[in-house]
């Protein structure tokens, strides 16, 4: 029975010699133009973006030193766009240390001269989600509302009656509360509210 | 192969850190042996057919790239621009000292900016540096050896639960796991402490597939110390037998954890109607 071999069994076993098809006996100039090789398994080539999993958060452009991951906004149209370009990549893999799905993958590619920039152009476009309440796009996109709905437990969400508010826009969350809070002011105030409000008190201007 | 004709280079540094300078010397060396494709370096301008830029061109540097294209023979005037900074401005693309006349500062799609500002370029070979190889790739495919292999992509990322019709429009999947999101974020967040972002990843695989056979039996607390155990005695490498120690302690300490902070919400809340 052949097992798969660990991971640091696969880190030492690329061989430069067998990678670049030479006799031992004259090591001296590699025939790479004219064959195919392969880099190490840990060489840094370009990252490259699994639109499966990405969920178009946003940590890898705030990460980016270079800029050259950017997120292009449209919200009248209702989508954001994660443009990447290797041109302007510098291989530190600071997206893939970010990225909280793993959508950010790095590869050993290395043959990516070309004579025109557009080839090394990867776009990914999201779709914002839509607050029906005020008919407007959110900041997020559908797929990380659905990504949080994966991370946090049941219980949190029952708490926090967060399955109403998901889907509202800042504004509209805010308005609600000063609704409720102007129901609030004419009824009696339930027991572990009326703990928050004394110590606001005491605190404040009175 | 047909007959391949030969190329003679002068090398122009356009404000570069001398790390692809330095990339340009390995490719001479004898391993990598550019000179075998016919690519020779010169000392002047008026002798060579290829333009090779390195740098981000700075404002010092803006006149002398101009009297070095110009002074090249008019009839092939190849320029082949050499890393990051000079297919795109690289890291100094917004910077004072840069000569950036795009209208979005760089921020475009393309990513202009570089030497392209006042030069066309005829290849890109992006890299911070890059290796010998990518150059050896590039000056191939101007020779024609090698066939261009990059393509631009443009991905269409569906919500979740929509089908695809297209080809290029993708569904949302979460790959299943062992053990929940929650834990998985915060194991691989803490494990970054430990091994770098390279090793952390098929670390943690190996990781929460233990705990899947772990929560099979009975007691998985003691089973999982028996397989990390194996696993330990197993692996030749002590930064991931650290690691993984690492990771079993961890990952008990977040189950207590969470348990504690759910507890914590029951009492805060014992009535679920929202706040």
């Amino acid at each position: 029975m052949a097992e798969a071999p660990s991971h640091s069994e696969k880190l030492k076993s690329w061989d430069r010699m067998k990678v670049e098809g030479f006799s031992k006996k004259a090591p001296v100039t590699t025939p790479y133009p004219f064959t195919d090789i392969e880099k190490p398994p840990e060489f840094r080539g370009i990252p490259h973006i699994n639109p499966e999993k990405c969920i178009g958060c946003g940590a890898c452009v705030q990460a980016c030193p270079p800029d050259a991951l950017i997120m292009e906004w449209d919200k009248e149209h209702g989508v954001k766009r994660l443009t990447y370009n290797a041109a302007r990549c510098i291989r530190c893999a600071r997206c893939i240390e970010v990225c909280p799905t793993g959508a950010m993958e790095p590869t050993t590619r290395f043959e990516i001269a070309t004579d025109n920039k557009e080839d090394l152009v990867e776009v990914v476009e999201h779709k914002l989600a839509y607050c029906e309440e005020c008919g407007e796009y959110l900041d997020f996109t559908e797929r990380q509302i659905e990504y949080v709905r994966n991370i946090l437990p049941k219980e949190i969400f029952d708490a926090y009656a967060l399955e109403d508010r998901i889907k509202l826009t800042q504004e509209e969350k805010m308005r609600r509360t000063v609704v409720k809070l102007r129901e609030l002011e004419s009824n009696v105030y339930p027991a572990f509210m009326l703990v928050e409000k004394g110590k606001e008190k005491k605190g404040g201007e009175e | 192969m047909g007959r391949l004709k030969s190329v003679w280079v002068y090398h122009v540094d356009a404000g570069s850190c001398n790390g692809c300078d330095i990339e340009v010397l390995d490719v001479l060396s004898p391993y990598y042996d550019i000179e075998r494709l016919g690519v020779k370096v010169v000392p002047t301008p008026r002798h060579a057919d290829v333009l090779f830029i390195t740098g981000p061109l700075t404002r010092q540097t803006r006149i002398a790239l101009k009297k070095a294209y110009e002074a090249m023979p008019p009839k092939p005037r190849i320029v082949v621009a050499i890393g990051t900074c000079a297919s795109s401005g690289g890291i100094f693309y917004n910077s004072y000292a840069l000569y950036n006349t795009s209208p979005q500062r760089g921020r475009d799609r393309l990513r202009s900016g570089g030497p392209e500002m006042i030069v066309p370029i005829d290849m890109y070979i992006p890299g911070c540096p890059p290796s010998p190889e990518e150059i050896l790739y590039g000056v191939a495919q101007l020779l024609g050896i090698k066939e261009k292999k990059m393509k631009g992509e443009y991905w269409i990322a569906l919500p979740p639960g929509e089908k695809s019709g297209k080809e290029n429009e993708i569904e949302f999947t979460i790959p299943d796991r062992p053990i929940p999101v929650r834990y998985w974020l915060t194991l691989r967040e803490e494990l970054r402490r430990v091994v770098g972002y390279y090793d952390r990843d098929a670390v943690l695989n190996d990781f929460i597939e233990l705990v899947g056979k772990a929560f099979e039996s009975d007691d998985p607390r003691e089973r999982l110390h028996d397989l990390v155990t194996g696993y330990f005695l197993k692996e030749k490498d002590s930064r991931v037998k650290v690691a993984m120690r690492f990771l079993e302690n961890e990952f008990w300490r977040l189950v207590d954890e969470y348990r504690e902070w759910g507890e914590a919400l029951k009492r805060k809340y014992p009535v679920t109607a929202g706040v």
